[in-house]
């Protein structure tokens, strides 16, 4: 007797990653469809390229699904009211990630959820909190970091300008940058290794290559 | 009680019809194979792709890790089923006639379970290596998928060595723990038992 059952098992799973990566592309145009991409723009095609034998070929279908997810999905960046910082967030899906960067040694990552009226709260491990609300294509708020608060205004952009974060490890020393690209093309970053901060080289905005001890990475958009 | 070989391999990365005898080698060989296919088809995917960073998310949970990590930890909890039910059908645990039932549901559900966490995974993330925990996690969730597959083919086969299934089945759940150590209990450590 042959069984049967664990090919139909194999099968079932198959069809469920398969079923999922299909709600997967279709949210995903949904997203790109609201003028907002977060594919990296050194991919050549956008609908993923991909040798793999189990990647569901990319649907086609334009419709968007009408989810009302105020507010839209967009990138802003900006810097504080005094000028010393640089302040970007990122908003998908009603939840936030900013990152605030004076380009020397002070930087957070924080994150939260956007209430439907724009409103935001967002935390970061270290302790530090940004308050702040979506109107009118930009994102006006405060951050208290370190003691200090800042006042910011971050308008809202499009690529190359944005959030990016590259994490690696580089002859045994752990690596993390953070780099606001503005929309005047000027950039603001930290580069730590093993925690310790200090202004990060430039990134091609293009393609988000950096190199660091002679090393390149790929500095990608960052998302919630 | 026939199967028609080629609707078997439908869809998987290699079309190597499953002999409906397998003569010799080969019934070692095509789990084997596809076991490879699977998992360097994985491994190939999640390093190609570009991670789109965000996928779905689920009602009533604050993240994606989150859902990933409670997914995680009930595919882990049926894989310790898997264990002792295995135990009781080879005879080494008292247990009861519906153990052999027991052991193919469960481990139904473990798979069916991890089969959403690794989409997301691959698809939002991708194979990543820029540290160990990380490293670890993305080669043995490519291997568990290669391996699970070999177990569920080789199952087909008769009169293998008494020794094959055993040894297969520890490997898939040997991976599945690793895999769930280096993510989901790393989660909660991190960032608490949270939904």
């Amino acid at each position: 007797m042959k069984r049967s059952g664990p090919l139909l098992t194999l099968l079932g799973g198959l069809l469920l990653a398969l079923f999922m990566l299909s709600l997967n592309a279709t949210t995903g145009s949904r997203a790109t469809s609201s003028s907002t991409t977060y594919d990296p723009p050194s991919a050549p095609a956008p609908a993923s390229p991909s040798p793999s034998p189990t990647k569901v070929s990319p649907s086609p279908d334009p419709s968007p699904s009408p989810k009302p997810t105020p507010p839209a999905d967009a990138d802003y960046a900006g810097r504080t009211d005094d000028g010393s910082s640089a302040i970007a967030v990122t908003l998908r899906d009603g939840r936030a990630v900013a990152y605030f960067c004076d380009g020397r040694d002070k930087e957070s990552w924080l994150k939260g959820d956007v209430e439907d009226d724009g409103g935001m709260k967002l935390t970061s491990k270290d302790g530090a909190e940004l308050n702040g609300t979506v109107k009118g294509g930009s994102v006006r708020g405060t951050v208290d970091i370190g003691g200090r608060e800042y006042g910011f205004t971050a308008d809202r952009t499009i690529k190359p300008s944005g959030l990016y974060r590259a994490t690696a490890n580089v002859r045994g020393a752990e690596v993390d940058g953070g780099w606001i690209v503005l929309p005047d093309g000027g950039q603001v970053g930290i580069l730590k290794r093993d925690g310790k901060p200090e202004a990060a080289p430039r990134i091609d905005p293009e393609t988000g290559e950096v190199t660091v001890d002679g090393v390149r990475l790929t500095a990608r958009p960052v998302t919630p | 009680m026939t199967v028609d070989p080629n609707a078997a391999t439908q869809g998987f990365p290699s079309p190597h019809p499953v002999p409906a005898r397998g003569p010799g080698a080969t019934r070692y060989l095509v789990p084997a194979l596809v076991a490879c296919a699977v998992a360097v088809g994985l491994g190939v995917y999640g390093k190609a792709h570009d991670p789109a960073g965000t996928a779905f998310n689920l009602a009533g949970f604050s993240s994606t890790g989150a859902v990933k990590s409670w997914l995680a930890t009930a595919s882990f909890g049926f894989a310790l089923v898997q264990l002792v039910s295995a135990l009781m059908v080879y005879g080494k645990l008292p247990g009861p006639s519906w153990s052999a039932v027991l052991h193919r549901w469960s481990g139904r559900a473990a798979f069916l379970i991890a089969v959403p966490v690794a989409v997301h995974c691959l698809y939002a993330l991708g194979f990543q290596t820029y540290e160990p925990r990380v490293l670890w996690h993305s080669v043995l969730g490519c291997f568990f998928f290669g391996v699970f597959s070999a177990k569920m083919l080789l199952l087909r086969s008769e009169r293998l060595p008494g020794w094959l299934l055993p040894i297969v089945g520890g490997l898939v759940f040997a991976a599945l723990t690793v895999v769930w150590l280096t993510s989901a209990l790393w989660f909660f450590r991190t960032f608490g038992v949270t939904t």
